[in-house]
């Protein structure tokens, strides 16, 4: 456990002195929110039932800037072979660096959520709810996420291959179950009205981690 | 050999249809000051990174304190040091955090007095609280030394160590393996730099077309040093 916490730890160190990251999903979240509400606004649609695709949406696709660079930054630097070297599990790894994502993406996440409130005018008649199915669907979003980021960092062209291998992984299931129990609570459905949804959720989110946890080593060994 | 640290046996490895290392047969003994010596696409790092547990072998053996390197994966990497060409640091870190940083990784006691201790080594306490992205080639080279002999391992893996690194740094380079052999610690430098790596060697070897071809004592390296050219065209297919 202790590994985990020092790589945990590291991942953050950098991430907050690289700041790309965070700059490339602050931008593109903003930019896709502004671009839903003003192509959204020529046809005054109803919001509050849009409003749950455009938000996991906008998570979903911004998310994946905050998650690809963790394992293709080792790479490119060489930091790789240091941490395959060191004496600790692959899994540890893993784990180190997914926590470090969920807190990254947990926080930009309330950016998001924030400016989505903003620029759309939607009610939220259920607050805890919502915050308890979006960490539901991070929680699964980074599972996956971290694993198919290992395995596009070894691939040509990873930038072009996370979403390739990610999306279709999640579309059909963090996201649309997500979305489901999004939009019910935003139509005033309380956390036991979206109990189904968010038992996928917690349960995509379990499969996910443990199959990160498993595949990690033969993934980094390449 | 007494005290054996690494053993090679018999080691292949191919990359598609081109096969870089062909029945690689190598051993490194305690204390002992291995440079292995080379042309360009010899097989070097490739040999290198199949001995570090980083690439597997196709066929063949690697033991590594006695026991075979796929058994005791974990174990084995605990007592080794490996330097590539990369020198494995965080760019967006301080000297000093990356070394607590794989300090943490290695279970090493006193990790900060530890890791500040081997910024003295290297010559680079001034820079410790630094970060690499400032650093020259040359700094990095040696903070990645430092990164690599941080756990006191028993066996160090260089591959080519001295590149990026001016005259100083090459001496106290030098100076710092010789010192950790007197300690035991086992060195294996793979080079194609023959007079800076024949200086500091015990025992040399010629690896050419991926096969060990010339190995010598302690008693035959100035003549490897003279031979190298002609053993190295030797061997070339």
């Amino acid at each position: 456990m202790t590994a985990v916490l020092a790589i945990l730890a590291k991942e953050l160190r950098v991430e907050m002195r690289n700041k790309q990251t965070i700059n490339a999903y602050l931008l593109l979240s903003l930019l896709i929110l502004a671009s839903f509400r003003f192509s959204l606004a020529l046809f005054d649609p109803d919001y509050q039932t849009l409003a749950a695709p455009i938000l996991w949406v906008t998570i979903f696709f911004s998310g994946m800037f905050s998650i690809a660079p963790s394992y293709r930054r080792e790479a490119e630097q060489g930091t790789r072979d240091g941490l395959m070297l060191a004496p600790v599990p692959a899994s540890d790894v893993y784990l180190g660096k997914m926590l470090s994502s969920l807190v990254v993406l947990s926080a930009l996440e309330a950016f998001t959520v924030v400016v989505f409130l903003a620029f759309f005018p939607v009610d939220v008649p259920e607050p805890g709810a919502l915050v308890a199915l979006l960490a539901l669907g991070t929680v699964g979003f980074v599972a996956v996420g971290s694993l198919i980021a290992a395995i596009s960092a070894n691939l040509r062209q990873s930038e072009v291959m996370l979403p390739v291998l990610l999306v279709p992984v999640l579309l059909f299931t963090v996201v649309m179950s997500a979305v489901s129990g999004t939009a019910q609570v935003l139509t005033g459905a309380s956390l036991g009205g979206v109990s189904e949804e968010a038992r996928l959720l917690a349960a995509f989110a379990v499969v996910f981690i443990a199959a990160g946890y498993l595949l990690i080593e033969y993934v980094m060994e390449g | 050999m007494a005290d054996q640290v690494l053993a090679a046996r018999n080691v292949y490895k191919s990359f598609g249809r081109r096969q870089v290392l062909r029945g690689v047969d190598l051993s490194v003994g305690r204390g002992e000051r291995y440079v292995l010596l080379g042309p360009n696409g010899a097989g070097k790092t490739t040999l290198l990174r199949v001995l570090a547990m980083l690439t597997p072998p196709d066929s063949g053996e690697v033991l590594l304190f006695g026991e075979s390197a796929a058994d005791r994966p974990a174990d084995a990497r605990a007592r080794i040091g490996f330097l590539s060409h990369e020198p494995c640091l965080y760019l967006e870190l301080s000297a000093l955090e990356n070394l607590e940083f794989f300090g943490h990784l290695y279970g090493v006691p006193d990790r900060a007095a530890r890791a500040a201790a081997m910024l003295r080594e290297v010559g680079l306490d001034h820079r410790a609280h630094d970060r690499v992205e400032t650093f020259s080639r040359g700094m990095r080279q040696r903070l990645g030394l430092a990164r690599a002999v941080l756990h006191s391992p028993e066996l160090v893996l260089l591959d080519e160590p001295y590149t990026g690194l001016d005259l100083r740094a090459q001496d106290a380079l030098g100076e710092l393996i010789v010192r950790m052999s007197g300690q035991g610690t086992a060195f294996l430098a793979i080079t194609h730099d023959v007079a800076h790596g024949l200086d500091i060697a015990t025992r040399g070897g010629v690896l050419a077309s991926g096969r060990i071809v010339h190995e010598s004592d302690r008693a035959g390296l100035d003549d490897l040093r003279s031979r190298y050219a002609s053993i190295v065209r030797e061997a070339s297919p």
